[in-house]
């Protein structure tokens, strides 16, 4: 209870009951005084707390305020940054899609690339292989033939002595001098 | 032996073939045996053996010549045989022959055919020889088998190759 109220009770005049308890006019209602003095101190209270509470109060406010302000900009700017990583991410999932796509692409050129390659190394070397084959067959044959021509000529050699020989009789060999006696005759 | 010494052999022959008076019987008959001891292995082994004495070689010069040829060459091939210098006998009697056909004015034309010429062809051949030289010939016809068939003259430097033998040298050479 407070000061006031204790004066005014103080100031009150006390009905006692039979048992001497102190009794009010009102189970529910105070008392006039009592209402009028609590109803000021009620309101120096307020003065008081509007006087020197208040600034703090609003301060406190002001700075909730501006804390929840923060937290919002904050908010707002992680949602932007969110915004843009997705982007980014968006971004970056389409560059990968489009450095697959060139990865495949340069992959695909090489392939052909290589594949053309190794079909011209093909051509040039079966061509090199066939040209090779057509010369050892061509060595072959000239060696043969000629292996053959020296065969002959041997034969031919051996037979020459044999048949030149067996085919000079002696008319022959008059023959044979005496055309040499008519050709150095007629030699000048 | 040095040229010098075959030349003064030669002309030592030749003067004794000439003062014996039988120069020309004497340098065509050194001429055929110079020819004979070339052709034939035997023979020429034997004379050249000096394992063999020299009197047992002049007696084989005696024995192969004695009696079909002049005395003068069976003398003069017997001097060579005895003095050692036989394997020089055919350069020797070819300056002989050379010495004896230059004393007459005549160039040695050496024959070589496979058969034996008749006289007829041999004089033929010395003027036909003769006509292509422009020089007189002192025809020597040595019969080699070898040749197979026709003639080769030899005049000096010149040869004049019409055998059958060079022809088939040729052939087998294009063969």
């Amino acid at each position: 209870m407070s000061l006031l109220t204790i004066l005014h009770v103080a100031s009150e005049e006390v009905v006692l009951d039979s048992k001497g308890h102190v009794t009010t006019h009102s189970w529910i209602f105070p008392e006039q005084a009592e209402l009028i003095y609590g109803v000021i101190a009620s309101c120096l209270i307020f003065a008081a707390l509007i006087k020197f509470a208040g600034p703090q109060i609003k301060k406190a406010m002001a700075a909730r305020t501006a804390r929840i302000q923060k937290e919002l900009d904050s908010a707002a700017q992680d949602k932007a940054s969110a915004s843009q990583e997705a982007a980014g991410i968006r971004q970056a999932k389409g560059d990968i899609g489009a450095e697959r796509a060139r990865i495949l692409a340069d992959a695909d050129s090489q392939a052909a690339s290589v594949l053309a390659e190794g079909r011209a190394r093909l051509a040039t070397e079966l061509s090199e292989l066939e040209a090779r084959a057509q010369a050892e067959m061509a060595a072959s044959a000239n060696r043969v033939g000629d292996e053959l021509r020296a065969e002959v000529a041997r034969l031919s050699i051996a037979a020459v002595d044999h048949v030149v020989t067996g085919t000079l009789d002696a008319a022959t060999q008059q023959e044979l001098i005496e055309n040499f006696i008519s050709r150095v005759g007629a030699a000048r | 032996m040095n040229d010098q010494r075959i030349d003064g052999y030669a002309r030592a022959l030749f003067e004794i073939a000439r003062a014996e008076g039988t120069i020309d019987t004497v340098e065509d008959e050194l001429f055929r045996f110079a020819r004979a001891f070339e052709g034939n292995d035997a023979l020429r082994n034997a004379l050249t053996d000096e394992g063999i004495p020299a009197a047992r070689r002049q007696t084989i010069i005696e024995d192969l010549l004695g009696g079909k040829a002049n005395n003068t060459s069976a003398q003069l091939i017997s001097m060579l045989v005895g003095s050692g210098h036989v394997s020089e006998l055919p350069a020797i009697i070819d300056r002989v022959v050379a010495r004896a056909s230059g004393a007459k004015n005549l160039e040695v034309a050496e024959v070589r055919t496979a058969v034996a010429l008749t006289s007829d062809q041999e004089a033929r051949l010395a003027a036909a020889l003769t006509k292509a030289t422009g020089k007189s010939i002192n025809l020597k016809v040595v019969v080699d088998p070898s040749v197979i068939g026709g003639v080769v003259a030899t005049i000096g430097d010149t040869v004049i190759d019409g055998t059958v033998r060079s022809r088939i040298e040729q052939l087998k050479s294009r063969l």
